[in-house]
């Protein structure tokens, strides 16, 4: 019932328009740095490129909830009649979707992005922050094949940070970090950033032991591990804490995907393959460490509130010692 | 290379061993073998190469894919899977913009 095409002619429109997949407040993207008390670019600093995508899951979250309600069987037509004429316009979308929960989940992403550069200054790190440059990366809009709208997002963004003097890129997430390394060079001509994650260039030797003590295990997002090579840095920050590690069945480059990236398209497929990978997970430990917003919504969506399982980002954990 | 040549090139390669599928999360959950990595694989090769009509289906099972990478892994002569699905999306999609073809998925499911 969903047409990816149509889908993601939205989000491309959103994107390209509004720098982002829906037209949101910039604010709801950008805010939390201000919180976090980061200064602006300057010379010989590397600036944290959030891509939106932390801020954003709770919209989309809501929105595949939104997708998922007009296809409830129990109403078949009118289910069949709404979905088809979704999406509706973005704006309208948008009132749906901010609600209370929705403004609870930005809070709690702006808590792990403020984690995050925390940790960052922990290890010596003095990261700046671009705020007219922070957009979507359009990683969506790439795995969706829209190629075209996909260049134009990576060239703005290009020109955007470049225009501000940056030259360093801290990423915070997989996707994000895969567009911008790996993807951006293709589409972007003369192509000058340094793109590491910041799982990369924090030194666990330099973050103080002091932290939660305990037992967790860590879901490895496909591709931080097949891609990026990023599979013993979150371990050594989590040991650095003092955590112990229990593997799950499948880790490290044998990860198994968390069914995230076509809940948008397939929730249901998507569901299957959650539950699947949260299975997996909470036979090794029932503090589960994720590193990306769409897995950890993903595993807690499957998880469906259950009490005796912490679904927590890698930064909630380690973040606030 | 041309995104069109390599991507015939790459599925080309193909032996249908079937080492990928064990590994595949939407093959585990989806309701036939179009929902794993020799099948897409397959689907490609029909589209791009022999100039098929993309069927409904083969468009659920195309834009099914994680693009996790997992089946790359396991391919005995190295066709890089996800990377190949990934790249014939462009592909369909002009496709179906051209011949007015409507995408939609809804995927068909193992049965529990
Ligand atoms: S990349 Fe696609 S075909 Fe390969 S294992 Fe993942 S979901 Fe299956
Ligand atoms: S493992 Fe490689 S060669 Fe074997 S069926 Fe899968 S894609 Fe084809």
């Amino acid at each position: 019932m969903v047409d990816p095409l149509r889908l993601g002619r939205m989000l491309a429109d959103n994107t390209l328009r509004h720098g982002y997949p829906l037209p949101v407040d910039p604010q709801v993207i950008t805010g939390w740095a201000a919180e976090a008390g980061l200064p602006q670019p300057r010379p010989g600093r590397p600036v944290v490129f959030t891509g939106a995508l932390y801020q954003l899951t709770p919209y989309i979250e809501a929105l595949v909830e939104l997708v998922g309600r007009f296809r409830d069987p129990r109403i078949p037509s009118l289910g069949l009649r709404l979905a088809s004429s979704l999406p509706w316009s973005s704006e309208l979308l948008l009132t749906l979707l901010e609600t209370p929960e929705v403004a609870r989940g930005v809070r709690r992403a702006w808590g792990i992005l403020g984690s995050i550069a925390r940790l960052l200054r922990e290890a010596g790190m003095r990261p700046a922050y671009a705020w007219e440059a922070d957009l979507y990366s359009g990683i969506m809009l790439y795995d969706l094949g829209m190629d075209e709208e996909f260049a134009q997002q990576a060239q703005r963004v290009h020109k955007l940070l470049r225009e501000r003097g940056v030259e360093k890129v801290i990423t915070l997430d997989p996707h994000t970090t895969h567009a911008l390394r790996d993807l951006y060079p293709r589409y972007v001509d003369g192509y000058g950033l340094e793109v590491q994650s910041y799982l990369e260039v924090i030194d666990p030797s330099l973050i103080s032991t002091k932290g939660e003590a305990g037992e967790v295990t860590i879901h490895d997002p496909c591709l931080y591990a097949r891609k990026a090579g990023v599979v013993e840095q979150p371990r050594r920050i989590l040991a650095a804490r003092g955590l112990r590690i229990r593997e799950p069945q499948m880790s490290g480059v044998n990860t198994y995907c968390c069914g995230g990236p076509i809940e948008g398209l397939a929730p249901r497929l998507s569901r299957r393959i959650a539950e699947t990978r949260l299975s997996q997970l909470e036979r090794a430990s029932k503090t589960i460490v994720t590193l990306c917003p769409i897995c950890n919504a993903n595993l807690r969506a499957a998880a469906g509130g259950r009490g005796d399982l912490r679904i927590l980002d890698l930064a909630e954990l380690v973040g606030n010692a | 290379m041309e995104a069109r040549e390599w991507l015939e090139q790459e599925v080309s390669k193909c032996v249908y061993c079937g080492f990928c599928e064990a590994v595949c999360p939407t093959l585990h959950a989806g309701g036939h073998r179009g929902y794993g990595p020799r099948g897409r694989i397959n689907i490609i090769k029909k589209i791009v190469r022999d100039g098929e009509e993309p069927t409904p289906e083969a468009l659920n099972s195309l834009y099914t894919c994680l693009l996790c990478g997992a089946c790359d892994l396991q391919c005995p002569v190295g066709i890089r899977i996800a990377q190949a699905i990934r790249e014939a999306r462009p592909l369909v999609n002009r496709m179906a913009q051209e011949r007015g073809l409507r995408i939609t998925i809804t995927p068909a499911l193992k049965r529990t």
